[in-house]
């Protein structure tokens, strides 16, 4: 179970946004990354810790999270050093999706998430069952379980342990 | 049932007969490439994953396309450091400075992509490899490192969305146009987001490879996990003595699924445009015909290859460049500027008040050369136009092809180039 406030996006979040271009030479690297995370999606988080402070642990947006292209992990290390623990969506773009299963944050799928919640609410997240609970305003919502290999690799704790694991052991990854 | 053309390459390099839609596949890559401002760190992961030498040393390719020439002390530092990572693997295939380009021209022209195979880069636009029939794919520096490592790479086998092209492409009219009525026709709405995108008809079969790149390029830009054009002899006469190794031609079965299937006739394409800002924001250019600019812009991936540069030398031919335009062309690769040298575009373009650049990705990312600055108005044949994508985030971003960028830079504002003198 894991629980925490959440920021809301209140329009399309692209990759773009969430790194902008002068952090993307930047080693991938959470701590470094989160100082400029979403520095490109509201004004108030355009200085350093900008969108760490706010100490959310969940993002819920609507279609197309962190989308626009941009296959960089800067995207995922940047959020998962700010705090955030999952992030909930409609829909999540590709590039970014597969980073995040590669890094074991969780991408949630759920539809209407972004209808039942504002900035600040305090949501429980339980990864067993996908049920999201709004705990401010007392409502529920449903998830898409993780896929077995997602969430092996989750359990993992990311692709790199994953295959590093099987590597070590001598076994095929696939 | 039968299988899409993808659904086959993920089931023979996956060592099965069959895959179906949603399930998940470690597939054997035949090349990932990675570039240098993200691939020392994929090599620091690699070597973190208990190995020194890498899968083969023939199949991952190293280029420099982002940095290159060093602008600054900091570009220069990290192209030091990648240089010295590469030579420590010993990779057969490095394009770095003097033989570079950008590397998804290098990865299809120097035939590191194959029909019937599966590439992935580092980069988004690894989308264009599907051009030659090949299922190319974009990852972050964690898959890249697991395949210089494994030699493989997980996927989920992807729903398919067909597109049939039929009709005649009009003068003027490139695979640009196609891509970006596409983009308006679709949205960045999720629509397409996961698939694989499957171009057919007679109007691909009409299409050189340059133009096939354009288009699987771009299919990134629509969400799609990879856009693919089944090989045919277009592909077979390119791949003639570039490719590096043995390929098949595959195709999809006649009664393979697909989700959606869209008919778009290109004899109704007219030369189209992205307004600034959204991509998926594109109207005919009558339009916007009349729009001032001040930035001309043709290179990148999407459109730096030898026929762009030629049908800009065909508008330019005798023309000039309007005083208030600079324009910057980029050949996409060494080979290219070489090519287009040769072939006497880079002359006509000089003459016209062109300015040629190096090979690289230049401001199309906007860290590099020729940047967009504050009150900037580009007209630009890249392939994204966010706010600040180019430099300044007060700088704006028309898309078009390389065909209404020659055509409005003599006028100075936007033009048709089917009605252009």
């Amino acid at each position: 179970m894991i629980r925490g406030k959440c920021w809301v996006a209140d329009d399309y979040v692209m990759a773009y946004n969430i790194i902008i271009q002068e952090y993307w030479i930047s080693p991938i690297n959470p701590e470094e990354n989160s100082k400029w995370v979403m520095a490109g999606v509201k004004e108030e988080f355009n200085k350093e810790n900008g969108f760490k402070d706010g100490g959310y642990t969940f993002i819920v947006a609507a279609h197309n999270f962190a989308g626009g292209g941009k296959s960089i992990e800067h995207v995922i290390t940047g959020l998962m050093g700010a705090g955030i623990k999952a992030v909930f969506a409609d829909s999540f773009a590709r590039l970014q999706f597969r980073n995040a299963i590669n890094y074991g944050l969780p991408f949630v799928t759920s539809k209407d998430i972004a209808k039942g919640c504002n900035t600040g609410d305090e949501l429980e997240y339980d990864p067993s069952t996908g049920n999201i609970t709004n705990l401010t305003t007392n409502k529920s919502f449903n998830s898409v379980p993780a896929a077995p290999f997602v969430a092996e690799v989750e359990s993992a704790g990311g692709l790199m342990n994953f295959v590093r694991d099987k590597i070590a052991k001598g076994q095929p990854i696939g | 049932m039968g299988m899409t053309i993808t659904e086959k390459i993920m089931a023979r390099t996956s060592g099965r007969d069959q895959v179906k839609p949603g399930e998940l596949v470690w597939v054997d890559i035949n090349t990932v490439m990675t570039m240098d401002y993200l691939g020392k760190q994929c090599f620091t992961k690699f070597r973190s994953l208990g190995k020194s030498e890498v899968f083969d040393k023939d199949r991952v390719i190293c280029v420099s396309d982002h940095l290159v020439p060093p602008p600054n002390q900091k570009f220069a530092t990290m192209l030091n450091e990648w240089r010295e990572v590469v030579r420590e693997h010993d990779i057969t295939h490095f394009y770095d400075l003097g033989r570079q380009g950008i590397a998804h021209q290098i990865m299809v022209e120097q035939g590191h992509v194959l029909p019937g195979t599966v590439s992935i880069g580092t980069d988004s636009h690894a989308n264009t490899y599907g051009a030659v029939g090949a299922v190319g794919n974009a990852v972050g520096v964690t898959d890249a490192a697991v395949a210089m490592a494994t030699g493989k790479a997980w996927f989920r086998v992807p729903e398919a969305v067909k597109f049939n092209i039929t009709g005649t492409w009009q003068p003027w009219i490139m695979a640009k146009d196609l891509s970006l009525h596409i983009m308006g026709m679709m949205h960045w709405n999720g629509h397409l987001i996961y698939k694989t995108l499957e171009f057919t008809g007679p109007a691909i079969s009409a299409l050189d490879m340059a133009g096939r790149m354009t288009l699987c390029n771009m299919t990134v830009d629509l969400g799609a996990k990879n856009g693919i054009v089944a090989p045919d002899q277009v592909t077979v006469d390119y791949l003639s003595g570039v490719a590096k190794g043995e390929w098949e031609m595959l195709d999809s079965d006649e009664d393979a699924h697909y989700e959606a299937v869209y008919e778009v006739d290109v004899t109704n394409v007219g030369p189209t445009v992205a307004l600034p800002d959204k991509l998926d924001d594109t109207v005919p250019v009558e339009k916007v015909v009349g729009t001032k600019f001040n930035k001309a812009f043709v290179g990148t991936c999407t459109n730096g290859r030898l026929e762009d540069l030629a049908i800009m030398a065909q508008i330019l031919k005798d023309k000039q460049i309007h005083r208030d335009i600079n324009m910057i062309v980029v050949p996409a690769s060494q080979t290219v500027y070489l090519d287009a040298l040769r072939a006497g575009y880079l002359e006509t373009l000089i003459e016209a008040g062109a300015a040629i650049d190096t090979p690289s990705c230049a401001s199309c990312a906007g860290i590099h050369t020729g940047v967009a600055g504050d009150g900037d108005i580009v007209l630009s044949a890249g392939n994204r136009n966010m706010k600040g994508r180019m430099g300044s985030k007060n700088a704006q971003i028309y898309l078009t092809s390389p065909a209404v960028v020659a055509a409005s830079s003599v006028t100075g504002v936007i033009t048709d180039p089917r009605t252009f003198n």
